[in-house]
Protein backbone atom coordinates (compact mmCIF):
# COMPACT_ATOMS: atom_id res chain seq x y z
CA UNK A 1 0.00 0.00 0.00
CA UNK A 2 1.39 3.35 -1.01
CA UNK A 3 0.20 6.80 -0.01
CA UNK A 4 0.99 9.64 -2.42
CA UNK A 5 1.01 13.19 -1.16
CA UNK A 6 0.95 16.32 -3.27
CA UNK A 7 0.51 20.05 -2.74
CA UNK A 8 -2.45 21.91 -4.18
CA UNK A 9 -1.33 25.55 -3.97
CA UNK A 10 -4.20 27.79 -2.91
CA UNK A 11 -6.37 24.80 -2.05
CA UNK A 12 -4.53 22.51 0.35
CA UNK A 13 -3.09 19.03 0.12
CA UNK A 14 -4.00 15.82 -1.62
CA UNK A 15 -3.35 12.28 -0.43
CA UNK A 16 -3.96 9.28 -2.64
CA UNK A 17 -4.14 5.87 -1.03
CA UNK A 18 -3.67 2.84 -3.22
CA UNK A 19 -6.28 0.14 -2.75
CA UNK A 20 -6.46 -3.17 -4.61
CA UNK A 21 -5.27 -2.89 -8.17
CA UNK A 22 -5.52 0.59 -9.63
CA UNK A 23 -8.29 1.79 -7.39
CA UNK A 24 -7.45 4.72 -5.17
CA UNK A 25 -9.00 6.71 -2.38
CA UNK A 26 -8.23 10.41 -2.82
CA UNK A 27 -8.44 12.72 0.17
CA UNK A 28 -8.32 16.47 -0.51
CA UNK A 29 -7.61 18.46 2.64
CA UNK A 30 -8.57 22.09 2.11
CA UNK A 31 -6.70 24.90 3.84
CA UNK A 32 -9.99 25.62 5.60
CA UNK A 33 -9.82 22.17 7.20
CA UNK A 34 -12.58 20.69 5.08
CA UNK A 35 -11.85 17.15 3.80
CA UNK A 36 -13.23 15.82 0.56
CA UNK A 37 -13.00 12.10 -0.02
CA UNK A 38 -13.03 10.74 -3.57
CA UNK A 39 -12.72 7.30 -5.08
CA UNK A 40 -10.98 6.65 -8.37
CA UNK A 41 -11.79 3.29 -9.92
CA UNK A 42 -8.67 3.09 -12.10
CA UNK A 43 -5.79 5.22 -13.28
CA UNK A 44 -7.68 6.92 -16.09
CA UNK A 45 -11.09 7.21 -14.45
CA UNK A 46 -12.40 10.50 -13.11
CA UNK A 47 -12.53 10.70 -9.36
CA UNK A 48 -16.02 10.37 -7.91
CA UNK A 49 -16.71 12.33 -4.79
CA UNK A 50 -17.90 10.15 -1.93
CA UNK A 51 -18.43 12.66 0.88
CA UNK A 52 -16.99 15.66 2.64
CA UNK A 53 -16.32 16.29 6.31
CA UNK A 54 -15.55 19.27 8.51
CA UNK A 55 -12.16 19.28 10.21
CA UNK A 56 -13.56 18.12 13.53
CA UNK A 57 -15.73 15.39 12.02
CA UNK A 58 -12.85 14.18 9.88
CA UNK A 59 -10.66 13.71 12.95
CA UNK A 60 -13.35 11.77 14.80
CA UNK A 61 -14.14 9.57 11.81
CA UNK A 62 -10.42 9.06 11.24
CA UNK A 63 -9.91 7.89 14.80
CA UNK A 64 -12.81 5.50 14.55
CA UNK A 65 -11.41 4.07 11.32
CA UNK A 66 -8.04 3.73 12.97
CA UNK A 67 -9.65 1.50 15.58
CA UNK A 68 -8.16 3.50 18.40
CA UNK A 69 -11.31 5.21 19.42
CA UNK A 70 -13.89 3.49 21.52
CA UNK A 71 -15.83 5.45 24.04
CA UNK A 72 -18.68 3.65 25.77
CA UNK A 73 -21.29 6.02 27.07
CA UNK A 74 -20.96 4.51 30.54
CA UNK A 75 -17.35 5.55 31.13
CA UNK A 76 -15.45 8.72 30.59
CA UNK A 77 -12.20 7.00 29.75
CA UNK A 78 -10.79 6.25 26.37
CA UNK A 79 -9.83 2.69 25.69
CA UNK A 80 -8.79 0.69 22.75
CA UNK A 81 -10.68 -2.54 22.37
CA UNK A 82 -8.81 -5.42 20.88
CA UNK A 83 -11.82 -7.66 20.38
CA UNK A 84 -13.11 -10.18 22.83
CA UNK A 85 -12.66 -8.80 26.31
CA UNK A 86 -9.13 -7.49 25.87
CA UNK A 87 -8.40 -3.81 25.97
CA UNK A 88 -5.55 -1.36 26.19
CA UNK A 89 -5.61 1.55 28.60
CA UNK A 90 -3.31 4.49 29.26
CA UNK A 91 -2.64 5.72 32.78
CA UNK A 92 -0.53 8.50 34.28
CA UNK A 93 1.19 7.07 37.34
CA UNK A 94 0.53 9.32 40.36
CA UNK A 95 3.53 10.18 42.54
CA UNK A 96 2.01 8.33 45.49
CA UNK A 97 1.34 5.12 43.59
CA UNK A 98 2.84 1.87 44.82
CA UNK A 99 4.24 1.58 41.33
CA UNK A 100 6.16 4.86 41.46
CA UNK A 101 9.86 4.33 42.05
CA UNK A 102 9.54 0.54 41.72
CA UNK A 103 10.35 -1.82 38.93
CA UNK A 104 7.53 -3.74 37.33
CA UNK A 105 8.85 -6.88 38.99
CA UNK A 106 9.01 -5.29 42.45
CA UNK A 107 5.47 -4.01 42.18
CA UNK A 108 4.40 -7.50 41.17
CA UNK A 109 1.99 -6.08 38.62
CA UNK A 110 1.24 -9.30 36.80
CA UNK A 111 0.62 -11.39 39.91
CA UNK A 112 -1.50 -8.81 41.71
CA UNK A 113 -3.69 -7.63 38.85
CA UNK A 114 -3.29 -9.99 35.90
CA UNK A 115 -2.69 -7.03 33.60
CA UNK A 116 0.56 -6.43 31.73
CA UNK A 117 2.43 -3.19 31.25
CA UNK A 118 3.20 -3.11 27.53
CA UNK A 119 4.89 0.30 27.39
CA UNK A 120 6.22 2.96 29.70
CA UNK A 121 6.54 6.58 28.67
CA UNK A 122 8.99 8.62 30.71
CA UNK A 123 9.07 12.20 29.49
CA UNK A 124 9.83 11.98 25.80
CA UNK A 125 11.23 8.45 26.04
CA UNK A 126 8.99 5.51 25.34
CA UNK A 127 10.05 2.01 26.39
CA UNK A 128 7.99 -0.53 24.48
CA UNK A 129 7.84 -4.08 25.88
CA UNK A 130 9.61 -3.13 29.12
CA UNK A 131 11.37 -6.01 30.84
CA UNK A 132 10.37 -6.82 34.42
CA UNK A 133 13.37 -4.93 35.76
CA UNK A 134 12.26 -1.65 34.12
CA UNK A 135 11.56 1.15 36.56
CA UNK A 136 8.41 3.26 36.64
CA UNK A 137 8.37 6.76 38.10
CA UNK A 138 5.65 9.09 39.27
CA UNK A 139 4.39 11.10 36.31
CA UNK A 140 5.21 8.37 33.78
CA UNK A 141 2.51 7.11 31.49
CA UNK A 142 2.01 3.36 31.42
CA UNK A 143 0.13 1.47 28.75
CA UNK A 144 -1.64 -1.52 30.22
CA UNK A 145 -3.19 -4.48 28.47
CA UNK A 146 -5.48 -7.12 29.86
CA UNK A 147 -9.08 -8.15 30.23
CA UNK A 148 -11.45 -5.45 31.36
CA UNK A 149 -11.43 -6.95 34.86
CA UNK A 150 -7.63 -7.07 35.00
CA UNK A 151 -7.24 -3.52 33.76
CA UNK A 152 -9.79 -2.32 36.31
CA UNK A 153 -7.88 -4.15 39.02
CA UNK A 154 -4.68 -2.45 37.87
CA UNK A 155 -6.44 0.89 38.06
CA UNK A 156 -7.76 0.21 41.56
CA UNK A 157 -4.40 -1.03 42.83
CA UNK A 158 -1.94 1.44 41.40
CA UNK A 159 -3.80 4.46 40.13
CA UNK A 160 -7.02 5.26 41.94
CA UNK A 161 -7.02 7.26 45.14
CA UNK A 162 -3.30 7.40 45.70
CA UNK A 163 -1.87 10.58 44.25
CA UNK A 164 -2.87 14.11 45.10
CA UNK A 165 -3.66 14.97 41.52
CA UNK A 166 -5.09 11.49 40.91
CA UNK A 167 -4.61 11.84 37.21
CA UNK A 168 -6.07 8.48 36.41
CA UNK A 169 -6.49 8.93 32.72
CA UNK A 170 -4.30 10.48 30.18
CA UNK A 171 -5.74 13.26 28.21
CA UNK A 172 -2.76 13.51 25.99
CA UNK A 173 -1.93 9.98 25.04
CA UNK A 174 -5.20 8.75 23.67
CA UNK A 175 -7.38 11.79 23.25
CA UNK A 176 -8.67 11.82 19.69
CA UNK A 177 -8.28 15.57 19.45
CA UNK B 1 -13.50 54.21 -19.67
CA UNK B 2 -14.89 57.72 -19.45
CA UNK B 3 -16.07 57.88 -15.89
CA UNK B 4 -18.18 60.96 -16.54
CA UNK B 5 -18.24 64.03 -14.37
CA UNK B 6 -20.06 63.72 -11.06
CA UNK B 7 -23.69 64.64 -11.54
CA UNK B 8 -26.44 65.48 -9.10
CA UNK B 9 -27.69 61.91 -9.20
CA UNK B 10 -24.51 60.42 -7.75
CA UNK B 11 -24.82 58.33 -4.62
CA UNK B 12 -22.80 59.25 -1.57
CA UNK B 13 -19.80 57.08 -0.73
CA UNK B 14 -21.60 54.84 1.70
CA UNK B 15 -24.54 54.25 -0.60
CA UNK B 16 -22.16 53.70 -3.50
CA UNK B 17 -20.38 50.95 -1.60
CA UNK B 18 -23.69 49.54 -0.43
CA UNK B 19 -25.05 49.48 -3.98
CA UNK B 20 -21.94 47.73 -5.24
CA UNK B 21 -22.02 45.10 -2.50
CA UNK B 22 -25.76 44.58 -2.99
CA UNK B 23 -25.32 44.10 -6.72
CA UNK B 24 -22.43 41.73 -6.02
CA UNK B 25 -24.56 39.66 -3.64
CA UNK B 26 -27.38 39.51 -6.17
CA UNK B 27 -25.21 38.48 -9.11
CA UNK B 28 -23.36 35.92 -7.02
CA UNK B 29 -26.68 34.30 -6.12
CA UNK B 30 -27.70 34.37 -9.76
CA UNK B 31 -24.35 33.07 -10.97
CA UNK B 32 -24.32 30.16 -8.56
CA UNK B 33 -27.66 29.03 -9.93
CA UNK B 34 -26.50 28.93 -13.54
CA UNK B 35 -22.85 28.05 -12.96
CA UNK B 36 -21.30 31.28 -14.25
CA UNK B 37 -18.11 32.26 -12.39
CA UNK B 38 -18.66 35.23 -10.11
CA UNK B 39 -15.65 37.35 -11.16
CA UNK B 40 -17.13 38.49 -14.51
CA UNK B 41 -20.55 38.84 -12.89
CA UNK B 42 -19.17 41.31 -10.34
CA UNK B 43 -17.73 43.29 -13.23
CA UNK B 44 -21.11 43.22 -14.99
CA UNK B 45 -22.75 44.32 -11.76
CA UNK B 46 -20.42 47.31 -11.71
CA UNK B 47 -21.27 48.11 -15.32
CA UNK B 48 -24.99 48.05 -14.50
CA UNK B 49 -24.60 50.25 -11.41
CA UNK B 50 -22.28 52.66 -13.20
CA UNK B 51 -22.65 55.72 -15.38
CA UNK B 52 -22.96 53.86 -18.65
CA UNK B 53 -26.12 51.90 -17.77
CA UNK B 54 -27.80 53.23 -14.62
CA UNK B 55 -26.60 56.73 -15.51
CA UNK B 56 -27.82 56.45 -19.08
CA UNK B 57 -31.39 55.73 -17.99
CA UNK B 58 -31.40 58.52 -15.44
CA UNK B 59 -30.92 56.47 -12.26
CA UNK B 60 -28.54 57.64 -9.56
CA UNK B 61 -25.14 56.12 -10.26
CA UNK B 62 -22.10 55.10 -8.33
CA UNK B 63 -19.23 57.46 -8.95
CA UNK B 64 -16.16 55.21 -9.45
CA UNK B 65 -13.82 57.69 -7.78
CA UNK B 66 -15.66 57.13 -4.49
CA UNK B 67 -14.47 53.54 -4.52
CA UNK B 68 -11.00 53.86 -6.02
CA UNK B 69 -9.09 53.45 -2.75
CA UNK B 70 -11.22 50.49 -1.68
CA UNK B 71 -10.67 48.90 -5.08
CA UNK B 72 -6.92 49.37 -4.69
CA UNK B 73 -7.13 47.61 -1.33
CA UNK B 74 -8.79 44.75 -3.21
CA UNK B 75 -5.89 44.55 -5.68
CA UNK B 76 -3.30 44.66 -2.88
CA UNK B 77 -5.09 41.90 -0.95
CA UNK B 78 -5.53 39.71 -4.05
CA UNK B 79 -1.80 39.87 -4.70
CA UNK B 80 -0.98 39.63 -0.99
CA UNK B 81 -2.78 36.30 -0.98
CA UNK B 82 -0.93 35.07 -4.04
CA UNK B 83 2.26 35.91 -2.19
CA UNK B 84 1.03 34.15 0.91
CA UNK B 85 0.45 30.93 -1.00
CA UNK B 86 3.60 31.34 -3.02
CA UNK B 87 6.49 29.22 -1.89
CA UNK B 88 9.76 29.52 -3.71
CA UNK B 89 10.90 26.23 -2.16
CA UNK B 90 7.84 24.45 -3.45
CA UNK B 91 8.34 25.91 -6.91
CA UNK B 92 11.97 24.83 -6.93
CA UNK B 93 11.00 21.35 -5.72
CA UNK B 94 8.50 21.00 -8.56
CA UNK B 95 10.59 22.72 -11.22
CA UNK B 96 11.70 19.60 -13.03
CA UNK B 97 8.13 18.48 -13.71
CA UNK B 98 6.65 21.95 -14.00
CA UNK B 99 9.19 24.06 -15.82
CA UNK B 100 8.24 22.59 -19.19
CA UNK B 101 4.54 23.26 -18.71
CA UNK B 102 5.17 26.76 -17.35
CA UNK B 103 7.59 27.63 -20.14
CA UNK B 104 5.24 26.47 -22.90
CA UNK B 105 2.43 28.44 -21.26
CA UNK B 106 4.47 31.65 -21.29
CA UNK B 107 6.17 31.16 -24.65
CA UNK B 108 2.92 30.41 -26.49
CA UNK B 109 0.39 32.74 -24.91
CA UNK B 110 2.35 35.90 -24.20
CA UNK B 111 3.63 36.25 -27.80
CA UNK B 112 0.14 35.46 -29.12
CA UNK B 113 -1.22 38.29 -26.97
CA UNK B 114 1.47 40.70 -28.08
CA UNK B 115 0.79 39.82 -31.73
CA UNK B 116 -2.94 40.40 -31.20
CA UNK B 117 -2.16 43.78 -29.61
CA UNK B 118 -0.15 44.83 -32.67
CA UNK B 119 -2.83 43.45 -34.97
CA UNK B 120 -5.40 45.70 -33.25
CA UNK B 121 -3.09 48.67 -33.75
CA UNK B 122 -2.46 49.36 -30.06
CA UNK B 123 1.25 50.16 -30.39
CA UNK B 124 4.14 48.61 -28.48
CA UNK B 125 2.87 49.45 -24.97
CA UNK B 126 -0.69 48.37 -25.80
CA UNK B 127 0.64 45.14 -27.28
CA UNK B 128 2.76 44.50 -24.20
CA UNK B 129 -0.34 44.95 -22.00
CA UNK B 130 -2.55 42.75 -24.21
CA UNK B 131 0.23 40.14 -24.01
CA UNK B 132 -0.16 40.07 -20.25
CA UNK B 133 -3.96 40.10 -20.38
CA UNK B 134 -3.95 37.13 -22.75
CA UNK B 135 -1.18 35.23 -20.95
CA UNK B 136 -2.41 35.22 -17.39
CA UNK B 137 -5.10 32.71 -16.41
CA UNK B 138 -7.47 33.30 -13.53
CA UNK B 139 -6.43 31.57 -10.30
CA UNK B 140 -9.76 32.49 -8.67
CA UNK B 141 -12.05 31.16 -11.41
CA UNK B 142 -9.96 28.09 -12.18
CA UNK B 143 -9.38 26.99 -8.58
CA UNK B 144 -13.09 27.29 -7.86
CA UNK B 145 -14.02 25.28 -10.96
CA UNK B 146 -11.48 22.58 -10.11
CA UNK B 147 -13.06 22.17 -6.68
CA UNK B 148 -16.66 22.43 -7.91
CA UNK B 149 -16.18 19.87 -10.68
CA UNK B 150 -14.11 17.49 -8.56
CA UNK B 151 -11.09 17.77 -10.87
CA UNK B 152 -9.12 18.72 -7.79
CA UNK B 153 -8.87 15.00 -6.98
CA UNK B 154 -7.69 14.11 -10.49
CA UNK B 155 -4.09 14.12 -11.76
CA UNK B 156 -4.57 17.30 -13.84
CA UNK B 157 -4.97 19.37 -10.65
CA UNK B 158 -1.22 19.40 -10.00
CA UNK B 159 -0.04 20.76 -13.36
CA UNK B 160 -2.96 23.23 -13.52
CA UNK B 161 -2.29 24.69 -10.07
CA UNK B 162 1.45 24.47 -10.67
CA UNK B 163 1.20 26.50 -13.88
CA UNK B 164 -0.95 29.06 -12.05
CA UNK B 165 1.74 29.45 -9.37
CA UNK B 166 4.42 29.87 -12.04
CA UNK B 167 2.21 32.49 -13.73
CA UNK B 168 1.96 34.32 -10.39
CA UNK B 169 5.71 34.71 -10.29
CA UNK B 170 5.83 35.88 -13.90
CA UNK B 171 3.00 38.33 -13.31
CA UNK B 172 4.79 39.84 -10.30
CA UNK B 173 7.76 40.65 -12.53
CA UNK B 174 5.47 41.65 -15.39
CA UNK B 175 3.37 44.05 -13.29
CA UNK B 176 6.50 45.65 -11.90
CA UNK B 177 7.65 46.36 -15.46
CA UNK B 178 4.23 47.27 -16.82
CA UNK B 179 3.58 49.64 -13.92
CA UNK B 180 6.77 51.52 -14.69
CA UNK B 181 6.22 51.54 -18.47
CA UNK B 182 2.59 52.66 -18.36
CA UNK B 183 3.48 55.89 -16.56
CA UNK B 184 4.72 56.88 -19.99
CA UNK B 185 7.22 59.31 -21.36
CA UNK B 186 9.99 58.35 -23.70
CA UNK B 187 11.92 55.27 -22.58
CA UNK B 188 14.97 57.40 -21.82
CA UNK B 189 13.01 59.83 -19.61
CA UNK B 190 11.28 56.92 -17.96
CA UNK B 191 14.50 55.12 -17.17
CA UNK B 192 15.28 56.73 -13.78
CA UNK B 193 11.67 56.28 -12.71
CA UNK B 194 11.68 52.65 -13.79
CA UNK B 195 14.92 52.15 -11.88
CA UNK B 196 13.41 53.69 -8.72
CA UNK B 197 10.24 51.60 -9.03
CA UNK B 198 12.09 48.33 -9.60
CA UNK B 199 14.60 49.24 -6.88
CA UNK B 200 11.78 49.80 -4.41
CA UNK B 201 10.14 46.47 -5.26
CA UNK B 202 13.49 44.73 -5.05
CA UNK B 203 14.02 46.22 -1.59
CA UNK B 204 10.56 45.02 -0.51
CA UNK B 205 11.29 41.53 -1.83
CA UNK B 206 14.63 41.46 -0.04
CA UNK B 207 13.08 42.75 3.19
CA UNK B 208 10.39 40.09 2.95
CA UNK B 209 13.06 37.44 2.63
CA UNK B 210 15.33 38.72 5.40
CA UNK B 211 13.11 40.43 7.93
CA UNK B 212 9.88 38.47 7.83
CA UNK B 213 10.90 35.59 10.10
CA UNK B 214 12.08 38.08 12.70
CA UNK B 215 8.91 40.15 12.48
CA UNK B 216 6.70 37.22 13.45
CA UNK B 217 6.54 38.08 17.17
CA UNK B 218 5.44 41.64 16.37
CA UNK B 219 2.48 40.65 14.22
CA UNK B 220 0.53 39.85 17.29
CA UNK B 221 -0.81 37.22 19.55
CA UNK B 222 -4.53 37.86 19.25
CA UNK B 223 -6.36 37.43 15.98
CA UNK B 224 -7.43 41.04 16.09
CA UNK B 225 -3.84 42.28 16.36
CA UNK B 226 -2.83 39.94 13.59
CA UNK B 227 -5.42 41.28 11.15
CA UNK B 228 -4.85 44.93 11.97
CA UNK B 229 -1.06 44.75 11.88
CA UNK B 230 -0.85 42.60 8.75
CA UNK B 231 -3.20 44.98 6.99
CA UNK B 232 -1.16 47.94 8.21
CA UNK B 233 2.08 46.50 6.82
CA UNK B 234 0.51 45.51 3.50
CA UNK B 235 -1.21 48.86 2.94
CA UNK B 236 1.74 51.03 4.03
CA UNK B 237 4.18 49.15 1.81
CA UNK B 238 1.74 49.14 -1.13
CA UNK B 239 0.99 52.82 -0.62
CA UNK B 240 4.70 53.69 -0.54
CA UNK B 241 5.11 51.70 -3.74
CA UNK B 242 2.40 53.78 -5.40
CA UNK B 243 3.99 56.99 -4.27
CA UNK B 244 7.35 56.11 -5.87
CA UNK B 245 5.60 54.98 -9.05
CA UNK B 246 5.96 51.25 -8.42
CA UNK B 247 3.20 48.67 -8.66
CA UNK B 248 1.21 48.52 -5.41
CA UNK B 249 0.03 45.06 -6.42
CA UNK B 250 3.56 43.67 -6.62
CA UNK B 251 4.45 45.30 -3.30
CA UNK B 252 1.44 43.53 -1.80
CA UNK B 253 2.64 40.28 -3.37
CA UNK B 254 6.05 40.51 -1.70
CA UNK B 255 4.55 41.40 1.68
CA UNK B 256 2.45 38.25 1.27
CA UNK B 257 5.55 36.20 0.43
CA UNK B 258 7.19 37.52 3.60
CA UNK B 259 4.24 36.73 5.85
CA UNK B 260 3.78 33.38 4.11
CA UNK B 261 7.28 32.35 5.16
CA UNK B 262 6.44 32.80 8.85
CA UNK B 263 4.63 30.28 11.04
CA UNK B 264 1.69 32.71 11.06
CA UNK B 265 0.87 31.73 7.48
CA UNK B 266 -2.24 29.65 8.21
CA UNK B 267 -3.75 32.06 10.72
CA UNK B 268 -3.20 35.06 8.48
CA UNK B 269 -4.74 33.20 5.53
CA UNK B 270 -7.73 32.30 7.68
CA UNK B 271 -8.32 35.80 9.01
CA UNK B 272 -7.54 37.88 5.93
CA UNK B 273 -9.43 35.72 3.40
CA UNK B 274 -12.84 37.27 4.16
CA UNK B 275 -11.32 40.76 3.85
CA UNK B 276 -9.78 39.86 0.52
CA UNK B 277 -13.09 38.48 -0.74
CA UNK B 278 -14.93 41.65 0.26
CA UNK B 279 -12.41 44.08 -1.22
CA UNK B 280 -11.89 41.98 -4.33
CA UNK B 281 -15.62 42.31 -5.03
CA UNK B 282 -15.26 46.09 -4.75
CA UNK B 283 -12.32 45.96 -7.18
CA UNK B 284 -14.19 43.88 -9.78
CA UNK B 285 -17.27 46.09 -9.53
CA UNK B 286 -15.05 49.18 -9.72
CA UNK B 287 -13.62 47.88 -13.00
CA UNK B 288 -17.21 47.57 -14.19
CA UNK B 289 -18.08 51.08 -13.01
CA UNK B 290 -15.18 52.43 -15.06
CA UNK B 291 -16.25 50.49 -18.11
CA UNK B 292 -18.01 52.30 -20.88
CA UNK B 293 -20.34 49.84 -22.63
CA UNK B 294 -20.03 51.79 -25.86
CA UNK B 295 -16.24 51.38 -25.71
CA UNK B 296 -16.59 47.63 -25.08
CA UNK B 297 -19.06 47.31 -27.94
CA UNK B 298 -16.58 49.15 -30.15
CA UNK B 299 -13.91 46.51 -29.48
CA UNK B 300 -16.31 43.57 -29.83
CA UNK B 301 -14.56 42.29 -32.96
CA UNK B 302 -11.03 42.39 -31.48
CA UNK B 303 -12.38 40.72 -28.31
CA UNK B 304 -13.95 37.88 -30.29
CA UNK B 305 -10.89 37.46 -32.49
CA UNK B 306 -8.66 37.38 -29.42
CA UNK B 307 -10.95 34.88 -27.66
CA UNK B 308 -11.10 32.62 -30.72
CA UNK B 309 -7.31 32.64 -31.03
CA UNK B 310 -6.13 32.66 -27.43
CA UNK B 311 -8.75 30.32 -26.00
CA UNK B 312 -7.45 27.50 -28.20
CA UNK B 313 -3.79 28.49 -27.70
CA UNK B 314 -4.28 28.06 -23.95
CA UNK B 315 -5.83 24.65 -24.52
CA UNK B 316 -2.87 23.79 -26.72
CA UNK B 317 -0.17 25.08 -24.36
CA UNK B 318 -1.91 23.51 -21.38
CA UNK B 319 -2.25 20.17 -23.15
CA UNK B 320 1.41 20.20 -24.16
CA UNK B 321 2.21 21.09 -20.54
CA UNK B 322 0.11 18.18 -19.34
CA UNK B 323 2.00 15.80 -21.64
CA UNK B 324 5.33 17.20 -20.41
CA UNK B 325 4.05 16.63 -16.87
CA UNK B 326 3.49 12.99 -17.79
CA UNK B 327 -0.30 12.88 -18.07
CA UNK B 328 -2.34 10.85 -20.52
CA UNK B 329 -3.72 12.63 -23.62
CA UNK B 330 -7.20 12.93 -22.08
CA UNK B 331 -5.84 14.37 -18.81
CA UNK B 332 -3.60 16.71 -20.79
CA UNK B 333 -6.58 18.02 -22.73
CA UNK B 334 -8.29 18.72 -19.41
CA UNK B 335 -5.21 20.57 -18.19
CA UNK B 336 -5.53 22.78 -21.26
CA UNK B 337 -9.27 23.34 -20.87
CA UNK B 338 -8.86 24.22 -17.20
CA UNK B 339 -6.33 26.97 -17.96
CA UNK B 340 -8.60 28.85 -20.41
CA UNK B 341 -10.46 31.17 -17.99
CA UNK B 342 -8.88 34.62 -17.63
CA UNK B 343 -9.96 36.86 -14.82
CA UNK B 344 -8.66 38.96 -11.98
CA UNK B 345 -5.08 39.49 -13.21
CA UNK B 346 -6.17 40.53 -16.68
CA UNK B 347 -8.42 43.06 -14.95
CA UNK B 348 -5.56 44.30 -12.77
CA UNK B 349 -3.56 44.89 -15.95
CA UNK B 350 -6.58 46.70 -17.38
CA UNK B 351 -6.80 48.93 -14.31
CA UNK B 352 -3.11 49.68 -14.73
CA UNK B 353 -3.68 50.66 -18.36
CA UNK B 354 -6.22 53.35 -17.39
CA UNK B 355 -3.40 55.43 -15.90
CA UNK B 356 -1.51 55.60 -19.19
CA UNK B 357 -1.23 59.08 -20.73
CA UNK B 358 -1.65 57.51 -24.17
CA UNK B 359 -5.41 57.78 -24.83
CA UNK B 360 -5.39 54.73 -27.08
CA UNK B 361 -3.95 52.59 -24.29
CA UNK B 362 -5.97 54.12 -21.47
CA UNK B 363 -9.33 53.70 -23.20
CA UNK B 364 -9.09 50.78 -25.61
CA UNK B 365 -7.00 48.33 -23.57
CA UNK B 366 -9.28 48.36 -20.48
CA UNK B 367 -12.43 48.02 -22.59
CA UNK B 368 -10.80 45.16 -24.47
CA UNK B 369 -9.74 43.47 -21.22
CA UNK B 370 -13.22 43.66 -19.72
CA UNK B 371 -14.84 42.18 -22.81
CA UNK B 372 -12.12 39.55 -23.12
CA UNK B 373 -12.42 38.47 -19.48
CA UNK B 374 -16.22 38.28 -19.73
CA UNK B 375 -16.01 36.04 -22.78
CA UNK B 376 -13.15 33.77 -21.72
CA UNK B 377 -14.00 33.33 -18.05
CA UNK B 378 -17.41 32.19 -19.15
CA UNK B 379 -16.28 30.13 -22.16
CA UNK B 380 -13.48 28.53 -20.15
CA UNK B 381 -15.80 27.53 -17.34
CA UNK B 382 -18.31 26.08 -19.80
CA UNK B 383 -15.50 24.19 -21.56
CA UNK B 384 -14.52 22.63 -18.24
CA UNK B 385 -18.03 21.52 -17.35
CA UNK B 386 -18.52 20.17 -20.91
CA UNK B 387 -15.15 18.40 -20.89
CA UNK B 388 -16.68 14.96 -21.43
CA UNK B 389 -18.41 16.10 -24.60
CA UNK B 390 -15.23 17.78 -25.84
CA UNK B 391 -13.23 14.63 -25.15
CA UNK B 392 -15.72 12.58 -27.15
CA UNK B 393 -15.54 15.15 -29.94
CA UNK B 394 -11.77 14.78 -30.28
CA UNK B 395 -11.84 11.03 -29.75
CA UNK B 396 -10.32 10.93 -26.28
CA UNK B 397 -13.35 9.60 -24.48
CA UNK B 398 -12.62 7.06 -21.73
CA UNK B 399 -15.58 4.82 -22.65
Amino acid sequence: MTVYESDLPGVGKKHEIELDGDERIVVVTHNTGKREVYRRADADADAEKLFELSDELARTVGTVLEGAYFQPVATDTIETMLGGDALIEWYDVPAGSELAGETIEEADVRQRTGASIIAVQHGADVVPNPDPGAGVHGGDTVVVMGSREEVERFHDTFIAGVGDDAADDTEDAADPN
Amino acid sequence: MAAGAPVAGDLNGLLALGAVVAVAAAVAALGRRVGIPTVPLYVLGGVVAGPSVAGAIGLPTVEPAELTTLAEVGVVLLLFFLGLEFSIDRLIAARRRLSGAAAVDLLVNFPVGVALGFLFGLGPLGAFLVGGIVYISSSAVITKSLVDLGWIADPEAEPVLGVLVAEDLVVAVYLALAGALVAGGSPVDALPRIAVALGFLGAVALAAQLLAPRLTPYLGTSDEDLVVRTLAVALVVAGLALSVGASEAVAGFFVGVGVGATPLHDRVADRIAPLRDAFAVVFFAWVGLNTDVVAVAAVAVPVLVAALVSGPTKVFSGAVGGRLYGLSPRRSLRTGLALVPRGEFSLIIAALATSSPDPLVSSVVPAFAVGYVLVLSFAGTVAMSEARRIERLVGLSPD
